[in-house]
């Protein structure tokens, strides 16, 4: 069952939501500007009943006490902006028994349009189950589409680390003008009692992030977050002196030093698609704070098109 | 049949299995795995997340051994791996092996036949597929296949893992033999799944993969 709906098109030149649809406990603010005049985009922000501004997907925390199901289209017309953002982490509750919240966001872009997904990280409480799926359907070479996905292991400064019982998050990008043919398939699932604990598999990192960068209007934003990730974890790696064998039987304060010394933040940038059309970003980081540090730096070119950096 | 089911698993046919560490050389060199118990770790969270994310396909594939479920695979698992270290390692290893398989096991025509007409269309030759469709072709049952997927798995990366000196010759067929009972109850838990269910489960080996590209010296391909 639909819970929200916006739609975006194109009056008198610039983007302008000209239909919004929400009900409770879910509701849409629409700030009539954000970020200079000369740029050309909707900010879309949602609001629940007693939660303050909270993002689009802020409002599911609320719900997931109850195990709901949450879900909103968003349909951003040709040639227009449209940004879906947050102002704190989505918080997801303890589950009552075996109950999953679920989220979906479908989301249609049009000809030479611009879906900008920019929200805070989610954070899965102890014991929480928490499943999204998030559907964008482009045309192929046309549309844009600047997506961020990322989660925390908990409430970490408070020794809360990958307790929860279920995150699942899967994206997918469809061409909507060849049958829906997938461009982009990533589904990342973190579940407890399998053979190794979700905080085994995460070794000691606390936030992990994807970021994936499409289509035309974000070709600069591609190239130098390629370069600039590549520079900085060009720096990162290191040829083991001599075999590791070696060095690991020779002392045991040397395995101990190998442990602190991983990279605090790691980073890998890829193309996918044909022609490489996108790339995509993923990251692993010991601090929230490091990643919104990345993200606002590697993101800061978007100012441009959306009228402020993200993650100012 | 027998006989060909042993040489599709054994480390002779020329796949190119051994040019990848699937990650574990960059691994290294990020000091994320410096130690053997640090390998021992890695490799049960690889098997993991290959068991998860191709298992589905390698099933799929020996269920329905077809042309056309196996552009359908393919198409879709090109989408899927988004990393293109992986992406590439699954395309060299994948047609390697179609072509070996068509020259070598000449009494299942289809396999030459289906090469051909892939061939000639947008098609990638992803790995796992392509070893699911072969082993459907000869014969073998899908519980076998996809345990035959994670064999492969854990004997190219430990093969690797000595090549990169982590571990020694004898110290490797140990570990082998520890972690394939690991192995089996990952297979239990991840065998005959859809691949719509196909997922990561250590999202991290991915960021890892994809640092290969950034290493200055190397001595694999993936």
């Amino acid at each position: 069952m639909e819970t929200g709906r916006v739609t975006v098109e194109r009056v008198g030149g610039k983007s302008t939501v000209t239909r919004s649809f929400s009900k409770y406990p879910l509701k849409f603010i629409l700030p009539n500007k954000v970020g200079s005049a000369g740029t050309d985009a909707v900010w879309i922000y949602a609001l629940t009943y007693g939660g303050g501004i909270v993002s689009v997907r802020c409002c599911f925390s609320y719900l997931t006490l109850y195990g709901d199901r949450i879900s909103c289209e968003f349909f951003v017309g040709n040639g227009c902006t449209a940004v879906l953002t947050t102002q704190a982490s989505t918080k997801v509750y303890k589950s009552l028994g075996s109950r999953c919240s679920e989220q979906l966001l479908e989301a249609r872009i049009g000809s030479d349009a611009l879906l900008v997904v920019i929200p805070d990280p989610v954070t899965c409480f102890s014991t929480a189950r928490y499943a999204q799926k998030q559907v964008f359907r482009v045309v192929a070479n046309s549309s844009s589409l600047l997506l961020v996905d990322w989660i925390t292991s908990g409430r970490h400064e408070s020794g809360e680390k990958w307790e929860f019982q279920l995150y699942k998050s899967t994206n997918q990008i469809l061409l909507v003008d060849d049958d829906d043919r997938p461009l982009f398939v990533d589904s990342v699932l973190l579940e407890q009692g399998s053979i190794s604990s979700i905080a085994d598999r995460m070794l000691d990192y606390q936030v992990i992030a994807m970021i994936v960068i499409l289509g035309p209007k974000l070709k600069n934003i591609q190239n130098q977050v390629q370069e600039s990730v590549k520079r900085l974890m060009s720096d990162q790696l290191h040829m083991p002196y001599s075999g590791v064998r070696a060095s690991s039987n020779h002392a045991k304060p040397n395995s101990s030093s190998a442990f602190n010394n991983k990279p605090q933040l790691v980073a890998s940038c890829s193309p996918f698609g044909p022609k490489g059309v996108g790339v995509v970003v993923r990251i692993a980081a010991t601090t929230t704070e490091s990643v919104y540090k990345f993200l606002n730096h590697q993101l800061s070119g978007m100012e441009s098109l959306i009228g402020v950096p993200p993650y100012r | 049949m027998d006989w060909s089911q042993w040489q599709l698993l054994d480390s002779i046919l020329p796949t190119g299995g051994f040019a990848h560490s699937f990650g574990l050389e960059a691994a290294i060199q990020a000091r994320i795995v410096s130690t053997p118990d640090e390998l021992r770790t890695h490799l049960i969270h690889l098997l993991e997340n290959t068991a998860s994310l191709l298992l589905p396909f390698v099933h799929s594939a020996t269920t329905n051994p077809s042309a056309d479920n196996l552009r359908k695979l393919d198409a879709l698992l090109d989408a899927t791996l988004s990393n293109e270290v992986s992406r590439k390692a699954s395309t060299s290893q994948g047609s390697a092996l179609m072509r070996v398989a068509a020259s070598v096991f000449t009494e299942i025509p289809s396999l030459k036949t289906t090469r051909d007409a892939c061939l000639t269309s947008n098609f990638h030759f992803h790995h796992a597929p392509v070893f699911g469709l072969i082993c459907g072709l000869l014969g073998m049952d899908p519980k076998t296949s996809q345990r035959g997927y994670l064999f492969i798995t854990l004997r190219d990366s430990i093969s690797a893992a000595t090549r990169l000196n982590l571990v020694g010759p004898l110290g490797a067929a140990v570990l082998q033999h520890q972690v394939a009972a690991i192995a089996e109850t990952i297979l239990k838990q991840w065998a005959d799944r859809p691949v719509e269910e196909a997922c990561q489960t250590s999202p991290l080996l991915d960021t890892f993969q994809g640092f290969h590209s950034y290493l200055f010296s190397r001595l694999f391909c993936s």
